[in-house]
Order: structure tokens, then sequence, then C-alpha cells
């Protein structure tokens, strides 16, 4: 096992943005904005129907607009490309051109080609097709849809279960029976979705924004039959991406086919409304929770049974019962987790994947279990914490949930609530205080990275992504914590997938994965550099003891204020590069080669055999309710969170806040609405597919929580982008139950249920 | 986008600013051309293929051109080119007729109220998804084709002046606040200038959806007369709305009050985000006319507005929507400082 | 744009969006919806914020056009506002921030940016993903003053 790192004092300090200045002047290049020459416009056709075939292409009226170049369909394209494999991120599973088949609404089944992107929009709109329709299954209760039973036909599948959870339940002193219901929800980052290809000879270049740069190009090189090493993508930033970059899309492929066709570049900017079907989206759930405890309020039973649509081929599935099993002490907990196949695009990862959707029905049935038992939710949770999952009795790196409630209680002023709904009033405004727990898995994948230093300063060459979180800050303060120099001195490469592998930026493992595998480079850099010093005859720190040198302000310092700046001793020794290949716990020791042939290798949370790892976190929700027109609206919210080591308490605070407003529009706003005759996305826009606006968000106040795990990797850090976000919709529920006395179980809540 | 031939006539958008058109100016008002003003609805549909005018004529004017609004005798009067952000800040038109200001204020976003035009703003079409979108047979877009709204997601669609030919909804407000006030549109036309109430510019679907205007081939919006009305300074536009800001109305109401000492003398009521067309509520007015008005009265003259509503599944809820949101505007008038 | 004269030659359908970012390498100006729904295209026009994505570049023909790279004072020193969304952390991904930026100064400029609640409003046509609102105001509170100050 590594040991702890400590840090020297710029990890934990508040560091603006690497690429601040950049994006503040227009400067920041997006994979979009880089200027590629000589370039012909793509342009997507998609599905009009959701099941069935295409019959017949007709092509003639959009092959005769001016500037039209090729039109890609399933009959010129033959097998160019082949299909997407299934991944456990989720998208892929179906075909686009490679037959005439419709698997979804909104399939990709044509690329047009031309010299100017209004030339290629002109034609798309005038490609006819012809189809073999059949009457596609929507959603929950569509007549055709096919209900799996993960457990019985996946034999990898596992659902959590300890003691007889039936049998606790039956003989339940206080229980709970519940059904809640979470919506589809789309990512929509503001980036569209985005690729440019182009090839030098038989080597091809991916301009694409990405989680994951190496699975992209590994995934184009396998669908196309090519090396990997042939294949370059590049991603220098992502405007937003939320899951939805991760995995590689069915566009990417046929956008380098088409460049390879031309014999020049191609660029493809594909619409808001058809993102909504080219790539992926967080499916619906439905859940069942039954809660049995005594009058004590300790938990005696836990059920919690799940049903996740998804594609007809996919058995993706978030499985948030993998969670939820093991929030609270219990002894008797049963799972179950069902697949709901329907015609729809495969689902994939969206923000907190697992904890969003299923941390409402957990932490909405605990609030309803605290009000049959007459106990003050927070109460609720101190009896039932614990240090050790129920499953199988592993233990927590580290929890701070308790404290987590306590904090954000004190500064929310929970301590003055009158607990009976309805009791407050402001004019015609019923105002309601709720609150839930939040918790994500602590996760992190094998990472490569190379540190070089010279006089000038340090350069980190590693392939990790930029997507907000703040990746690129993280690692030049990693690199200038353990090296005794500032960040501006360090120059940090990232995004590109010939520089050394990094994994995924999702999960929120990316910050742990990327800055251990630089730290541990780092480590290398101090050896030799502590060696040199020493043990150089006239220097003057020879013969001093290695282990009592520290790295501070751009030098090397022993005892008695002896000390030798970098840059003399980089005179001495030239400059030093060092290559880490971080394998975390938990990872098996060829997890740095999977990660570079584009096999992600994140683990953690509860996938460990010897110990479970989360990050937590306890929010409280202030709610207005109109009582005459039932708008909803959150004029303030707090969270506290514990993740182990901040890194950047700047940055982090930004995530965690971005995650609970998240939160907040995915309770009251966030829905795919579906027409059930067609399985189409019907508001598949950024109109009417509602996010949060600047004035819905008065008020947000985020606590970070100290906490030091020396378990779950060198730096101990847990991630914060996805924690941020879970449980705010559960708070939300059990505020506007507060104010109205009325329990809504399923979501968005919107004014028409509080009329 | 199909392409099309694009001509910008500045000494028309330059008449249009300032309130009188020329003959010299007239020669571009033809049938054959689509104008261009804001842009805000025109380009939208012409990048989705849903509006493919083969000739656009741009009127809107410079930037030195400040387009009119002003108090004349009768009432105010706005160049149909004047930008909604320009209306909205308008002191005459926040002192004397609030509920136009906020109709305006509340609709859209700031950059939006910069672009979009009066005239333009009244004009804008419908949301409905299956309009939009021309994968989906419309009656509006295609006669005849039938509608393929009924039957699918219609929670922003219309409850009030929808047949069953078409019930998408009007999205807009300013368009409420103007119905409500009884204003009078100025129109130019290939035949000559006219002047008619704003109430009969809009059609409802009936078996004709794809006649959303009385204007005649040709015809341009040059300005809005709202006559003189001293008691709608006590007025105001009440939008009810998913999120807090940007979003269109799930439910509004415009209403004035000629209220004296909690009578109701008169009443002038324009209700959003729930009909086929611009919706003045004729019998809700009547209901409380010489009425005390109490919670009780608003809710009988609510009960009356949607009495002869026509709900399709997801959108059941807005005739109590919009009976309550009648209610509080209401409620809410009343109690505005005289 | 950006006080610079520019001739072009053009299909009327290109709008002022693509011009700036295809034909003039100005991408600062970001596509994020292409309809007029989510303010990342926001640009000033004769000092006014309206979205490029909705204005065909013949349209802006003699007109004004300043961009986020034409907002910076001089070579190398930024304008209060974009030094603001520095100091207060005020974008994540960074997408929607030349627009977010653009706007700003025109909602300061327009006389609505009194109070908190006011920029808020008032700054609700540009959509942030990220959700990175609160410190959007905070920085438009630290700005104005300043820009005021001249």
């Amino acid at each position: 096992m590594s040991e702890m790192i400590i840090p020297s004092g710029v990890i934990g300090r508040d560091t603006v943005r690497q690429e601040a200045r950049a994006k503040v002047t227009g400067a920041a290049h997006y994979p979009s904005d880089m200027p590629v020459p000589n370039a012909a416009h793509a342009f997507l056709v998609t599905s009009g129907i959701a099941r069935g075939r295409i019959t017949r292409w007709r092509l003639e009226a959009a092959q005769a607009v001016p500037g039209v170049l090729d039109i890609l369909t399933h009959e010129n394209t033959g097998q160019e490309s082949k299909p997407i494999p299934p991944t456990k991120g989720g998208g892929g599973s179906t075909t686009t051109l490679q037959s005439d088949r419709i698997w979804h609404d909104g399939q990709i089944i044509a690329v047009v080609l031309a010299e100017s992107f209004e030339a290629a929009r002109e034609a798309a709109h005038k490609v006819r097709v012809d189809y073999a329709e059949e009457a596609p299954a929507a959603t929950f209760d569509s007549p055709g849809v096919e209900v799996q039973v993960l457990e019985e036909t996946l034999e990898a599948h596992e659902d959590p279960r300890v003691g007889d959870a039936e049998a606790a339940f039956a003989a339940g002193a206080v229980t709970v029976d519940a059904t809640y219901g979470t919506p589809t929800q789309h990512h929509n980052p503001i980036e569209l979705f985005t690729t440019t290809c182009f090839w030098e000879g038989d080597r091809l270049t991916i301009l694409e924004p990405s989680q994951f740069v190496q699975g992209l190009a590994t995934t184009v090189a396998k669908q196309l039959d090519i090396a990997p090493n042939k294949v370059q993508v590049i991603s220098p930033l992502v405007g937003g991406a939320f899951g939805s970059k991760g995995g590689a899309t069915a566009r990417t492929a046929w956008i380098a086919v088409a460049a390879r066709r031309l014999g020049r570049p191609v660029k493809l900017v594909a619409s808001r409304s058809q993102g909504f079907t080219i790539a992926t989206y967080r499916a619906e759930t439905r859940q069942r929770v039954r809660l049995a405890a005594g009058r004590d309020g300790r938990l005696q039973a836990l059920l919690h049974e799940g049903w996740e649509v998804s594609s007809r081929p996919s058995n993706y599935n978030v499985q948030g019962t993998e969670t939820t099993s093991r929030i609270y002490a219990c002894p008797n907990v049963w799972t179950r987790v069902n697949v709901v196949h329907a015609d729809r695009n495969t689902p994939g990862f969206m923000r907190a994947p697992p904890d969003l959707p299923y941390g409402f029905g957990l932490e909405s049935a605990m609030d309803e279990l605290a009000i049959a038992l007459d106990m003050d939710p927070v109460e609720l949770r101190r009896i039932n914490d614990t240090r050790r999952e129920p499953i199988k009795g592993l233990p927590y790196t580290s929890r701070s949930l308790l404290e987590c409630f306590d904090a954000a209680a004190e500064a929310f002023g929970w301590s003055r609530r009158d607990k009976r709904p309805g009791s407050l009033r402001e004019g015609d405004w019923r105002i309601g205080w709720g609150c839930a727990a939040s918790y994500y898995p602590a996760k992190i994948s094998a990472a490569c990275a190379r540190v070089a230093l010279s006089a000038q300063g340090a350069r980190v060459d590693i392939a990790a992504h930029e997507i907000g979180t703040g990746a690129w800050t993280v690692l030049a303060m990693t690199a200038a914590d353990q090296l005794g120099i500032e960040p501006e001195q360090v120059e940090v490469h990232l995004g590109d997938s010939t520089l050394p592998a990094a994994g995924l930026a999702a999960g929120s493992s990316h910050t742990a994965s990327i800055c251990n595998a630089v730290a541990m480079a780092c480590r290398e850099l101090r050896e030799r550099l502590t060696h040199a010093a020493v043990t150089a005859n006239a220097g003057p720190l020879a013969g001093q003891d290695p282990a009592a040198l520290r790295f501070e302000g751009g030098a090397l310092r022993g005892e008695k204020g002896a000390a030798e700046t970098l840059a003399a001793l980089l005179g001495r020794t030239g400059p030093m590069a060092a290559y880490a290949e971080h394998v975390p716990h938990g990872n098996p020791p060829d997890a740095p080669e999977k990660v570079k042939q584009g096999t992600p290798m994140t683990t953690g949370g509860a996938q460990l055999p010897d110990r479970i790892q989360y990050g937590f976190g306890a929010q409280f929700v202030e709610v207005r309710v109109h009582a005459r027109t039932g708008e909803v609206r959150v004029p303030r919210i707090t969270g506290a969170f514990a993740a182990g080591r901040i890194i950047n308490p700047r940055t982090a605070h930004s995530q965690l806040m971005g995650g609970m407003i998240w939160g907040i529009g995915s309770a009251l706003l966030e829905i795919t609405e579906i027409d059930r005759r067609n399985a189409h996305y019907v508001n598949d826009n950024i109109s009417e597919y509602l996010i949060a606006v600047n004035a819905d968000v008065p008020s947000v106040e985020v606590i970070l929580v100290p906490e030091e795990d020396r378990l779950v990797n060198p730096l101990g850090i847990k991630g914060v982008g996805e924690l941020g976000c879970v449980g705010t919709n559960a708070a939300i529920a059990n505020a506007v139950h507060h104010a109205t006395g009325r329990r809504l179980r399923q979501l968005p809540i919107r004014p028409e249920h509080l009329l | 986008m199909r392409p099309f031939t694009y001509e910008r006539a500045a000494d028309l958008g330059a008449a249009l600013a300032a309130g009188t058109v020329p003959e010299a100016a007239r020669q571009h008002i033809r049938p054959e051309v689509q104008y261009l003003a804001g842009g805000t609805t025109l380009l939208d549909l012409m990048k989705i293929d849903v509006m493919h005018p083969e000739r656009v004529l741009d009127i809107r004017p410079d930037a030195a051109a400040q387009p009119v609004i002003r108090s004349e005798e009768g009432g105010l009067w706005l160049s149909a080119v004047a930008s909604m952000a320009q209306a909205a800040e308008h002191p005459a038109v926040r002192r004397d007729y609030p509920v136009l200001a906020q109709a305006l204020q509340q609709a859209a976003s700031a950059q939006l109220r910069n672009m979009a035009t009066l005239g333009g703003n009244v004009l804008q079409r419908t949301r409905c998804h299956y309009f939009r979108d021309t994968a989906f047979p419309c009656n509006k877009r295609q006669p005849g084709s039938g509608c393929s709204a009924i039957g699918g997601v219609t929670r922003l669609l219309a409850v009030l002046g929808v047949s069953e030919h078409c019930i998408a909804s009007y999205p807009g407000d300013f368009a409420q606040a103007l119905i409500a006030l009884d204003a009078e549109v100025e129109a130019l036309a290939p035949e000559g200038p006219r002047r008619f109430p704003f109430s009969q510019l809009h059609r409802l679907p009936g078996d004709t959806p794809e006649i959303e205007t009385t204007l005649r081939p040709g015809e341009l919006i040059t300005g809005f007369h709202v006559p003189t009305l001293p008691w709608a300074r006590r007025s105001l536009y009440l939008k009810v709305r998913d999120r807090e800001s940007y979003a269109f109305a799930l439910a509004s109401a415009a209403v004035a009050l000629d209220l004296r000492d909690g009578v109701v003398h008169e009443a002038r009521i324009g209700l959003g985000g729930v009909a086929a067309a611009p919706w003045r509520a004729h019998e809700a007015e009547m209901v409380l006319q010489g009425q005390e008005l109490t919670e009780a009265c608003a809710g009988q003259a609510a009960e009356a507005a949607f009495a002869g509503a026509v709900a399709h599944d997801d959108n059941a809820f807005k005739p109590e929507l919009g009976r309550r949101t009648l209610v509080r505007a209401l409620m809410q008038a009343a109690a505005m400082e005289p | 744009m950006n006080g610079d004269d520019h001739r072009l030659q053009l299909d009327p359908r290109v709008t002022l969006l693509d011009a700036l970012r295809e034909e003039l390498g100005l991408t600062g100006a970001k596509k994020g919806c292409d309809h007029g729904q989510c303010g990342a295209c926001t640009v000033l026009v004769d000092g006014r914020r309206e979205l490029s994505c909705l204005i065909l570049a013949a349209s802006a023909e003699g007109r004004e056009i300043t961009t986020i790279e034409g907002l910076a004072a001089a070579e190398g020193v930024l304008h209060p506002m974009q030094q603001a969304f520095i100091d207060q952390d005020a974008f994540q991904c960074g997408y929607c921030t030349p627009g977010q930026i653009v706007s700003a100064v025109s909602c300061v400029q327009e006389g609505h940016a009194g109070s908190d609640a006011e920029v808020r409003e008032y700054m609700s046509g540009n959509l942030c993903r990220c959700a990175a609102y609160p410190k959007i105001v905070a920085a438009i509170r630290q700005a104005r003053p300043q820009m005021e100050r001249g």
C-alpha cells in the first residue's frame, strides 16, 4: 500500500484556474474552435421513426443542392465502421449506418457532406426516407417493453442483500412502503457534440470534446480496423460533459470515414436537438422503497427495488442500490434492479448516475420514516449511522456524514424549525424546510504521468481532461506542491491521447487519479534531486540526511538554513524528467496498460474487497410554494460536504455549488418529455428542456467539512464533482412536504402537482 | 434553411421608426416579401425549414434611428419597429400602462428584448413542438395533414379557442396586454394603410389553422395605438412559469381595473399561455362589472373565463391553473396603491 | 468588428455567429443552440447585447459589433468584468463565459445591475450548465463600480 503524501503548502490553497485568462478573453479553444483549413462540413440526418427499417432512400433533391459533396447512408458505406460495443458507461449497442435497422427515434441514418454548413443543412432537410415502420415501445408500461430481472439473467450481476428483509419488514413496528419515480433527463452541456477529423496518410486526428481521449481513440481505431497508434484525439478543453462525452458515440467514426473518402478534413457540429438522441441520457426510474424501524428509530429492514429503462440490446443500468443498501446501519437488506427494454437510444452515465435517482427514493423514504416516528430527520440519520457497511461488514475508510449534518443544520438554522407541515407562511407563499444526506463513491483509476523539471520550471504531461472541474489547476498545484515551486511555474499539457494515459474524467475520480500519478512522478524527481544535493562534495547540502530535506520556495532546504536553489541544482544535474504509473488500491497490476488501451479502470466505492470508500454530505433547503398557483422556488440551500483532502478549495467550492444547483433543477425543472406513440423526445431543445437559470438561485451556501482519509489513496482525495447533486432532490421534496403536507414522489415537482 | 434573396430597405426601416411611411418608401411593401426585423421568430423557423421565404426584406432600422414611442392625443403610439426593451423601459409606458411594461419585461431574455420588435413580437408563432418539427404532420404547416399534438405531449398547449384541427397555444405576453387595453393596429398594405382593433389581428384555428392573422398579403404592421385609460395605472401582468425567468407562460393574466371603493367599474383581462390566440376574457369582465371585488367574485369571474376550456391529457391542469392565475392577478391588482 | 472594418462575401444564410467563427476566426462567441435559447453567442450590436446566431451577417452590415475579443482595453489589460470573473471564479468549463461576460458588461451599462436580484433576472438569458450563477452575480457586483468609475 502506498504511503500518505504530506502536502507542502500549495495543495489546499485557493488557486486561480490556470486557464482563467484564456477563458475570459475568448482565447480558450474548444475542439470546434480549432482552425482546420479546407474543411468540408457535415450535417447528420436522423430517423423520423423509432422502430423498423429503412426501405428506400430518395436523395435526388438533396444531392442537387449546390455544394453537396457526398451523402453517406447504409447503402454506400458498407462495413467501413463497425458498431460501438457495449460498455459499462452505457451508450452504443445499437447500429447506425451499418444496417437498415432503426433502433430508436433520432438515430443517425445518414451524413451529408458539403462545402458549407448552410449547404449541408439544406441538403439534410431535403433527404427523404421511406420506412417500414413498427409500433415502438416508448417507456414504462408501454405495450411491447421487455422487463429483464437482472439477477435472473445476468451472471455477473449482484443485488446486495443481507439477512431476511421481507420477514423483518413484516415484523416492523414502524414502516414505510412507497413508490418513487425519477424522469428521463439529458446532460445538455452548453457545448454541442462536435467532431472534426482529418487524415495525414494513414494517420487520423480527431478533434472532439472528450472525457476519455484514450477511450475514444482506441474505440474508433477498433471500429475502423486500424492500429490504435494511428489515431490521435485532441480535446484541449471541454465545454461541459457531465457524462455525455465519456464514451465514444457513433458519429465519430463516420466523420472519419467521410474525411477519408473526401480526402479532406470534415467538421461536424451536431444540433442541440440531435444531441438528445445521438449520445446518451439519464434513464427514467421507478423505485419501491420499504423501510421498517423500531420505535427507537433503528432500521430493521431496508428493501429497495428499481426499474430502469434501456435500449433493446443493452443491459446498461445504474444500480443505485449498490449505494443505498450500504449507507445506513441495518441488519436486513434486500435489493433488486430490473431493466425495462424499450425502443430508445442506450442511456449512459449522467452526473451521479446511480445516486441522484436512487438517492431520491432512499432519502425521501427516510424522511417519511422520520415523520412516522415523530423524530427529527437528522436524529434518524444519527441513530442509523455506521462505521461499517451492512452487506459484508466492510469498514468505511472515513465517514463524516453526521459532522456534515451538524454543520449544515447549524448554518441553516434548522433548530428553529417548527416541524408541523404548513406551519410556516409568508403572504401567499408556503414555506418549508427539508434535509437529506448526500453520498457518492470515492473512486480512482490507474493513471500515468510524466513530469519534467528544468531551471525554467516544471512541465506535466498527462492525458487528463479539463471539463470545468479544475483538473488543469490541480495538476499544476500538485507538481508545484511536491517540487517546492509555484503553480505559475508549472506548464501543463493535457487533453491529447498521445500523452501518458490518465483514465476517464468521470465518476468524480479524475482529481484522485491524476494528482496521485503526478505526485508519484514528482517523488522520483525529489529522490534524484535530493540524492544529487547530498552527494555533491562542495554543495551546500552535502552530507545532510536526505530525509530531513524539504522542497520549498524554489529550493531544497536543510538544517541550519542550508539550501540550494533548484536552478543551481539543475544546473549541475541538467534537466530531469520522471515517468510514473500509479496503480491504485483495487486496480490489478496491469491497470495502466488497460487504461492505455482505452479500458476504464475506475474503481472504488463499494467495489473493493476489503473496505468501502464514499464522500458524504448533507443538504438543507428552504422552499416556497405559492399557495394559489403552485410555483416552487428555492430561496436558500445549505450543503456541508466532507470529501477527504481538498486540493483546491476554490474549484471544489464551485463544483459543489454547481452540483447543488444541478440538484435543484433536477428536482423541479428537468424532464425529457416522451411521446408514447412514437418514442420521440418532444422538448428536444434548451428552451423547453428546462435547466436552472440565474434567477432560480438566490442563495447557495457550501461548507467544506475537514476530513482526513489515510487509506483512500496517497493524497487522501475523494472527489466532489457529483457529491453536490445527490440528495438535493429529496431535500426539496421533503421541504415541499413540510410546506404543504403533500408528499410528492414523482419528479419533477411542478406547479400542477401543488394546486 | 433554403436559399433566399436578401434585400434591405433602409428608408423603410427609418420611416417605420419615425412613424410615417412616405410614398417613396411604400414601393417596398409587396406581397412576395417576408419582412425581417429582429429575426427572433423568422430565422429560428427558417433554420428548421418551417418557414422558407424566397425573398426576405430587412426592415430593421439603423442604429441612428430612434423608433418613436410617444404620448399623443387619445393615447400612446408605439412604432412597430421599437424594440421590446425600448418599450419596456419607456417612462410613459411604465407610468400609464404598467401591464404593458411588465408583459414586455417578463418576456424572453434581455438579449431577445433588445432584438425583437413590437410588430414582430405580436406575430410570433406557436412553440408547439409538432408545428416546429417537420417530421410531424401539422394542419398549420400543411392544411389537412392532421394534428400530431392531439394524442401527444400537450402540457404546454392551449385549452381556450382550440379546435379539433389545432390545439397550439399562442405563447406571447405583450399581446395579452394589448388586447386587454383595446389597442389598435396600424398597418400598411400594397392597397394602402388601415387601422383596426388588435383583437381582430389574430384568428382562432377553427378549420383553417394555417391562417393565423387577418393581415392581407404583403401587409406590414407599422404601429400600435393604445387608447388613453387613466385607470390603467392599476394594472399588472402576472406570469406563472416553471422557472423564475426566461420561460414561456404556463398561464398568465394581463389585468387592468377601474376600481372605486372596492367596486369594479370596469375590468380588462387578457389571458396568456392558455389560448390559441391572444385572449380577451370578456365573460370574466362581465362577471366583475359593478361587483365588489372579493375573493369569491374573482373566483366566479375565473370560472366564467374558463367555462369553455377544452383540455387534452397533459394540459388538463391548465383550466385550474388559469383560473387561479387570474384570481391571483385580480387580487394583486386590487391591492395596488392607487 | 471590434473597431476594424471587414469586407466579406457570403451566402445570405450565414449568420453573424458563423461569420465571426468561420470567416473571421473570432471563436470567442460560441454556438450552444443556434436558436437563440442559450445566450452563448451574445455579442454587442451597436452597444446592445444581442444573439448573433439569430442575426444574418447581411443584417449586421453597417453595424458596430463588439465581441469578447474586443473587450480588453489595451494589450494585456483585462476589462474589469473579465478580471472580476477570474477573481470570483465565475466560470467552470468556460464555454458560456464569453457570452456571460459580454452580456454582463451590457447589463451594467443598461442600468440593470442595481441589486443582486436585478442582476439575476437580467442575466437569466445566459444559461450556465455548470451553474456558476452565484459567482457570476458576485463578479458583476465587483466590476460594476469599477466600470462606473471609468
